[in-house]
């Protein structure tokens, strides 16, 4: 077999049935892996989801690794993902499209033709359309990897029509076998319902005369005729069960108003009456787009009355049942516009929390041209479409219209309109950086929601979960970092709870933020990004936040290798139109990693654009006040005192103390020789916060600062004091950074030969400050083989120095046996054999590295 | 690209009844010998391709397409 077989034929031509005659052939070695592209698809991700579907159930792949839908759609990533599931497919597996003509989705054709050019060798495709489909394949065509299969192909041959009729049990004379032949030229669909018509005909070769007599199109005649010669109750069933785009027993019962219709659907697929069953308990069925096209205009001719009813009661079926997308369309037959437009706008944030922007933006397209104008409560779903495709003034410009239109909704539906309202304008604020608005709204959105929304709760979770998840995103850009993480916590339970994967992730990837601790940020971020990789996610935008916090909690303790792995994935799965929150983040850790590493100008770079990106917002980022800290030290760093001014004076606000203002005037003076001016500037360094939200670095920074100058002025020992002070300060979350940031090694090295309580996180900050990175660990290298208990962990913190047992006991107030005991003890956990080893090791299992916190795994 | 007024003649293999007919409700229609002859203005290009998908739909066999446009003398 090719590895690419197009079929192009045009409708009736018995693709479809050849296809599916085929598909049966399953054997251990080739699976089948069955789609059809539902009409007029017009949604790059509603396809891929269906192709991902067609795989999974050929049981050939470990489905874990398979994405979902999610509201924001990267093809190239969907793609990437379905080429691996298939090159790790057990034995062959061909992927059949059929109907692909009804894909009119440029992205998913663009991306099918990526995947088909690097397919991997183990898959075949087969696509199977009405025309040849708009995709290059010229290469394979070259290498001799496509099968072409066209209409003369398919058609029957004179001899196949006689085999047909005799299989059917329909005897008709030479001639007449021969005058359907030439009649219907071997057409597929036509000799079938030739076929059809004739089972059971009195007089079959009266029939196939009068058939070839006419002058009628074909396919008109024999749909005609096929009609006529089923009993009323089926030809009753066909015609009013044609509004609905695919059935089941229950819904065709309805439509067609009696029971029983389930048989009937399995009856005429049987008898291969142009009824397709859509899965494999055939419990869902579709007609053929020949038989369904002919079905609806024969409704509108004969029944034209009843054609609206009988929409609405599709409607009212679908939606009863969750299929919005389809209730949508069948109001909209029903010519119900305002209706239409309530239940759009009613589920507008369902549609597109499953990424059915696409869908929604076709139904949109199907209302009239004025509909816009006459129902207000489109606007909302206009502006999600917007909003999604980042076209923030259009989506504006629809929101304010939908909003203006809010007081006319009847109280009833009101408040989840309002809601629905509220969180979109929340999400364009926050997308548009403007914090001010979002403050704004926040508070609004709390009163709309105080009174109304514990009712809401049931039937609208999701609503309220998308609007806790911006409110706690805000939160966290604004710094109230208490009610982000109520907020977030809430969003992401009750996402949790009502089955919303997606928010839940964005919710959680938000608390990676370390204004709890830097163990709990840096566990709930892990934790984020498994998630979110459990759903096949690992590469959304949404997780730049975390990606960023886990980044910056790396660089803070001094892992700068790790950190700039994470900050990388961060880059990685932003969009180039990024959230300029988010833009500020990662640029202030990239910032942060170049300072740390000495690279000043690369670190005035990155921080110059955090300032940037920070200019598209008009509220304050909280990270506003480091990115002037930071540039402005920078600057000093590379001699410009005066630029490092400018920036301070740039962020400078009064509206409340500034210490790391102050600390950056103080590295200014110190970088100009002016170490009793940095003194100056640093005041009473003990009290020195630093912004709400960030770890403790503030103190450490001001010891730091001042310890350089007190050594600058030859004060050892009030440098020392600064020195055992800033190691006290960074001791808890051995905050490393500020050190590195200072290149405060000659400061510490005034330590080396005092006694110090901070031995071994000195010892990792020197090491760094020396460029003796510490080492990697590498994946799936040794673990403890049992985990070092909390004393065996106090002694282990001084090995690295070069203090002895005895002032090791002295140190810890016990008795140098009990260090023995301990040494001896970390000894065998670790593999050890002497001092040296035991540190080498403890520092690659990150034992000494990380603070008080307990290993990671 | 079709110009908005112009006229379409559409030639269609075989008789079209009554159902067929109605897929095309904005077109006349006329039978000469063995082909149907629908004529019509169609607004725009998607029109066109609206009628032209209908009788892809039903199996019809199109045999000839033809566009009549008055003349336009406000050229751009």
């Amino acid at each position: 077999m090719k590895k690419v077989t197009v079929i192009s034929a045009p409708p009736g031509s018995g693709k479809t049935s050849l296809l599916r005659a085929w598909s049966y052939h399953v054997t251990k070695d080739r699976r089948i892996a069955f789609m059809s592209v539902p009409r007029d698809q017009r949604d790059a991700q509603q396809f891929w989801l269906a192709v991902v579907d067609a795989i999974r159930q050929t049981d050939a792949i470990d489905d874990s690794r398979l994405p979902a839908a999610a509201p924001v759609f990267d093809g190239d990533a969907m793609v990437d993902a379905v080429h691996s599931a298939l090159a790790k497919a057990a034995g062959v597996v061909v992927l059949v499209i059929d109907d692909l003509h009804e894909l009119t989705s440029a992205d998913a054709l663009s991306q099918l033709e990526h995947l088909l050019s690097v397919l991997p060798t183990a898959a075949r495709v087969v696509l199977s359309s009405r025309r040849d489909p708009p995709i290059r394949l010229h290469q394979l065509r070259l290498a001799g990897e496509v099968a072409e299969l066209r209409a003369d192909d398919l058609r029957f041959t004179a001899s196949e029509t006689r085999d047909l009729l005799a299989a059917s049990r329909i005897s008709l004379a030479e001639a007449g076998a021969a005058a359907l032949y030439e009649r219907t030229e071997g057409w597929a669909a036509g000799l079938r319902l030739a076929v059809i018509s004739l089972s059971g005909h009195p007089d079959p070769d009266r029939f196939v005369d009068e058939f070839s007599g006419t002058d009628r199109a074909i396919g008109e005649y024999l749909m005609a005729e096929m009609l006529e010669r089923q009993p009323v109750e089926v030809q009753s069933m066909l015609l009013r069960t044609s509004v609905a785009d695919r059935l089941n027993g229950e819904l065709a019962d309805l439509l067609a108003g009696r029971p029983g219709c389930d048989r009937t659907l399995l009856a005429l697929e049987d008898a291969n009456a142009f009824v397709v069953s859509l899965d494999a308990q055939r419990t869902w069925f579709r007609y053929h787009q020949l038989l369904a096209d002919f079905l609806r205009l024969e409704l509108r001719r004969t029944l034209a009355e009843e054609v609206p009813d009988l929409n609405r009661k599709a409607a009212g079926w679908f939606a009863d049942h969750g299929e919005i997308v389809e209730a949508v369309r069948n109001t909209l037959a029903a010519g119900d516009w305002p209706d239409a437009a309530e239940l759009l706008a009613d589920h507008l944030f369902s549609l597109t929390l499953d990424g059915q922007e696409g869908s929604v933006a076709a139904l949109l397209r199907s209302f009239p041209a004025r509909a816009a104008a006459e129902h207000p409560e489109l606007a909302l779903a206009h502006a999600a479409v917007q909003l999604a495709h980042g076209r923030l003034d259009e989506a504006a410009s629809q929101l304010t219209q939908a909003e203006s239109h809010l007081q006319s909704v009847p109280p009833a539906r009101r408040g989840r309109r309002a809601v629905a309202t509220a969180s979109l304008r929340l999400a364009l604020a926050r997308r548009s950086g403007r914090f001010g608005d979002v403050v704004e709204q926040v508070k609004e959105l709390d009163m709309s929601t105080a009174d109304g929304l514990s009712d809401l709760i049931g039937s609208e979770s999701e609503l309220r979960a998308v609007a806790l998840m911006n409110l706690g995103i805000v939160e966290t850009w604004s710094g109230h970092f208490a009610d982000a993480e109520r907020h977030l916590t809430e969003g992401a339970t009750l996402a949790e709870a009502i089955g919303r994967p997606y928010i839940e992730v964005a919710c959680r990837a938000y608390q990676a933020w370390p204004s709890v601790s830097l163990a709990t940020a840096r566990r709930r971020g892990h934790e984020a990004i498994a998630l979110a990789e459990r759903h096949g996610w690992g590469d959304r935008p949404m997780l730049a936040p975390a990606f960023g916090a886990l980044a910056s909690i790396e660089v803070w303790v001094g892992e700068f290798a790790e950190g700039e792995r994470l900050l990388q994935r961060g880059w990685d799965v932003v969009q180039p139109d990024v959230d300029p929150a988010v833009a500020v983040l990662l640029h202030v850790v990239t910032g942060m990693l170049h300072g740390g590493r000495g690279e000043h100008q690369s670190a005035l770079e990155a921080l110059t654009a955090a300032e940037r990106a920070q200019s598209l917002l008009s509220g304050a980022h909280i990270l506003g006040r480091v990115v002037a800290e930071w540039l402005a030290a920078a600057q000093a760093h590379l001699g410009l005192p005066d630029d490092a001014r400018a920036t301070l004076d740039r962020f400078s606000t009064d509206d409340d103390r500034m210490d790391a203002i102050s600390l950056a005037r103080a590295a200014i003076s110190l970088a100009e020789g002016d170490p009793a001016g940095a003194l100056a500037f640093l005041g009473d360094v003990r009290d020195f916060m630093p912004p709400q939200g960030f770890p403790a670095y503030a103190l450490v920074e001001a010891q730091v600062l001042a310890g350089l100058a007190h050594l600058a002025l030859s004060d050892r020992d009030a440098a020392a004091a600064a020195a055992e002070a800033a190691l006290a300060a960074a001791e808890a979350d051995r905050l490393i950074f500020p050190f590195a940031m200072y290149k405060a090694g000659g400061l510490l090295d005034i330590l080396s030969r005092r006694q110090t309580a901070h031995s071994a996180l000195l010892a990792d900050v020197v090491d760094l400050l020396r460029g003796e990175a510490m080492p990697r660990i590498e994946r799936g290298r040794r673990t403890p083989t049992e985990e070092l208990s909390p004393s065996e962990l106090r002694v282990l913190r001084f090995l690295p120095t070069n203090l002895t047992r005895p002032e090791i006991a002295q140190s810890l107030n016990v008795s140098v046996n009990t260090v023995n005991t301990h040494i001896r003890s970390i000894y065998g956990k670790l593999g050890a054999t002497d001092r040296g080893t035991a540190v080498r090791q403890a520092r690659e299992l990150r034992l000494l590295a990380l603070g008080r916190a307990a290993p990671s795994k | 690209m079709p110009t908005p007024g112009c006229q379409y003649t559409i030639r269609i293999r075989g008789r079209l009844g009554a159902t067929a007919l109605s897929a095309f409700p904005t077109m006349g229609s006329e039978i000469r010998g063995g082909e149907t002859v629908l004529t019509g203005s169609l607004e725009d290009s998607s029109a066109v391709y609206g009628v032209l998908a209908q009788i892809e739909a039903l199996g019809l066999e199109l045999i000839e397409l033809r566009q009549f446009c008055p003349p336009n003398d406000r050229e751009p």
